[in-house]
């Protein structure tokens, strides 16, 4: 399998401002120097807490958002050098869907002019052959014809979702990143949208960097799954190693959180101390270290590196003797 | 067949807004004034709907002026329908019709009028109807309801010709503004206030000093400062619509500036800008008179209310002057008020938010 993207030391902040002169006095790093790379066809999971920079992530590498550093190689092309004009370009190769599809569908478009509107910006086809195009669109995600001539605001949340979805995938792109795509659905809908985004990606090799917090959802879905702590990726391995073996004390709290079905099932829940530091002020040495179970001096003063174990990365000092 | 699709939430407005009587009728009957104001020649004019005369027919209102010689008469200059409507009264093949007031705006009824004491009388001359004055004359001899319905004409026309300019002007420079944000955003609030604390009837009295304005020249005069608010509203409405999700889908794939702009902040940002259209249409019709009235508005003889006030004022025992003015003037300003309210209500965007 190719690689398709890989991003190295990506970083992004957000300047803070205040005092008289509304200087900025400092930074929230949402995304701290963050490396992955996906191959074509995969799907990246990233899970964290809200608020840990996983959307602005996404955000980042689809260029929503400037970096303030870093690579991001989409196709062996550093997507952070591109031009405006050439961006725009490049952008049918890379869409996104998003969490909440009543804000992400402008209301006053009916569907087919919302279908159509990636189709007219970069010239794909005439008005007839649009009509058409959206037509087949409609058709993959499972939505009738007669969709075309309504408003988003007559769907359900899990059709409007669909909406989204089939606008993401107009242009045939390659890579997805889908923000969140199911947590503003009903359980019974989640299911649904996620086998959809699985029949597409089967149809149309496409690859995914699914951003979630639920991490049953990110399991069903994913083929390797990437944990984030305070804008930084702390254990990134494949979605069954994760679940089974988790070796960063953050990821093993996430995965003892997980609800089981099965009453009789009994594992002891990691409860972390305290609350999340704020990425305006974050801790010294590893991020997580104030909330650590584990903790030792060591990880008070140093940062841990990503390290890897036959595939499954992880930073964090302890990482073999836990 | 459908010649204007509405969205839904348009729809929606729109049944509110009929829902609303008051503001509804308002509505109707304030577009039923500029239709009648269009065609205005049609219902009040010196010149004839249609003249048979030797069994040819004649429709003088548009076109051409048609000389006297014509119709028979011994004069070239442009006929005098209302002489000619009397002068065929006997006849059975020859006929004039005329509109419902056969007087111009700019036509002086000056013929000798004697009272009881034959002792003759002057312009102002009260409501006649034998002459079809029905609201009187003023103090040249002109028809009141005439100038009245020309002088609404020329007001409507210039603060529509107004609202374009300021609202072009406005949403650009506010869109500009919001989008850009930052120290553009920054600079321009600056620049824009201190343009506004410029008074502006100051400048309109030194350019009216300078040169004698027209229609086109005082419409920019009054759009150099008119467009300000405009810019508030659209600044913060692109602020608001631009930090939503939709405008980073648009971006997302692949968007230009231009085009988020002109399909996607500008339509949302619609409901707002139509519930200050009637506002500026009444403020504009007020702020026309007023000058008018100071004498720094549309040179005379333009028919202008500000002109009849100001000639009402002069002379209070010409009642009927002022009455008629202050009338018309109160009637056209409540219609608008009740109208605006009506699609501010419909409109609101506290009740028809997309928030939810």
């Amino acid at each position: 399998m190719t690689e398709i993207l890989r991003v190295e030391n990506l970083i992004k902040y957000f300047p803070v401002h205040g005092g008289f002169w509304g200087r900025e006095i400092g930074r929230v790093h949402a995304v701290n120097d963050v490396s992955f790379s996906l191959k074509s066809s995969e799907t990246l999971g990233i899970v964290g807490e809200s608020g840990c920079g996983k959307s602005t992530l996404g955000r980042t590498l689809l260029r929503l958002y400037e970096a303030d550093s870093g690579k991001v190689y989409f196709k062996n092309q550093n997507l952070l050098d591109l031009s405006k004009r050439d961006l725009r370009q490049m952008r049918r190769d890379f869409q996104m869907i998003f969490q909440d599809p009543n804000e992400s569908l402008n209301s006053r478009q009916t569907v087919e002019s919302i279908l159509s509107e990636p189709l007219e910006i970069h010239g794909v086809g005439d008005r007839q052959s649009r009509k058409e195009v959206v037509k087949s669109l409609l058709a993959k995600v499972g939505l009738p014809e007669s969709a075309g001539i309504r408003y988003p605001h007559e769907f359900s949340g899990g059709q409007r979702q669909r909406i989204g979805i089939a606008r993401a995938i107009a242009l045939s792109p390659s890579l997805i990143v889908c923000d969140e795509p199911v947590s503003a659905l009903d359980v019974s809908i989640q299911s649904q949208v996620l086998n959809l985004l699985l029949k597409l990606q089967s149809e149309m090799q496409l690859s995914y960097i699914f951003i979630a917090h639920n991490l049953a959802v990110v399991r069903h879905i994913s083929d390797r799954v990437a944990v984030m702590y305070l804008g930084e990726i702390v254990e990134i391995t494949d979605a069954d190693s994760i679940y089974s073996q988790p070796l960063h004390p953050y990821t093993k709290a996430l995965i003892s959180a997980v609800p089981t079905p099965d009453p009789s099932h009994t594992t002891e829940r990691i409860v972390l101390k305290g609350d999340v530091p704020s990425p305006f002020d974050p801790p010294f040495g590893c991020a997580f270290h104030p909330r650590c179970p584990h903790a030792v001096d060591q990880c008070k003063r140093e940062k841990p590196v990503m390290r890897d174990f036959n595939g499954h990365q992880v930073a964090c000092h302890l990482a073999e003797t836990l | 067949m459908k010649f204007f699709k509405m969205s839904p939430a348009s729809k929606r407005q729109f049944a509110r807004f009929k829902s609303i009587k008051r503001g509804y009728w308002s509505f109707v009957i304030f577009m039923s004034l500029i239709l009648v104001s269009v065609f205005l020649e049609l219902f009040i004019s010196e010149r004839a709907l249609l003249v048979k005369y030797e069994n040819k027919y004649y429709f003088p209102t548009y076109g051409h002026q048609i000389p006297g010689n014509v119709f028979g008469l011994d004069y070239e200059y442009e006929t005098n329908y209302r002489e000619l409507h009397e002068k065929f009264a006997g006849s059975s093949d020859n006929f004039v019709v005329l509109p419902l007031v056969p007087w111009g705006p700019l036509e002086n009824d000056l013929e000798a009028r004697y009272d009881q004491n034959s002792k003759r009388l002057y312009p102002p001359f009260a409501p006649e109807y034998a002459r079809k004055h029905y609201l009187g004359t003023d103090s040249t001899g002109r028809d009141i309801l005439a100038r009245l319905f020309y002088g609404f004409r020329i007001a409507i026309a210039f603060s529509i010709f107004l609202l374009f300019i300021n609202y072009f002007a406005g949403i650009m420079i506010g869109c500009f503004m919001g989008w850009l944000g930052g120290r553009t955003d920054l600079y321009m609030q600056r620049f824009i206030e201190v343009l506004s604390n410029i008074p502006f009837l100051y400048v309109v009295m030194i350019v009216a000093s300078i040169v004698t304005p027209t229609f086109y020249s005082l419409g920019f005069i009054m759009a150099a400062f008119g467009w300000i608010s405009m810019t508030w509203y659209m600044r913060t409405a692109t602020y608001r619509e631009k930090a939503r999700d939709y405008i980073l889908a648009a971006r997302s794939i692949g968007a230009t500036d231009f085009r988020i702009i002109f399909k996607h902040i500008i339509p949302n940002s619609l409901a707002l800008i139509l519930t200050f259209i009637p506002f500026s249409i009444s403020e504009a019709i007020v702020s026309l008179t007023s000058l008018d009235f100071l004498g720094y508005g549309l040179p005379p003889p333009t028919p202008s209310w500000g002109g009849l006030l100001d000639e009402g004022v002069r002379t209070l025992s010409a009642y009927w002057i002022l009455a008629s003015v202050v009338t018309a003037m109160v009637i056209v300003l409540i219609l608008v008020t009740f109208m605006g309210e009506a699609i501010r209500e419909a409109f609101d965007p506290k009740r028809h938010t997309t928030y939810e």
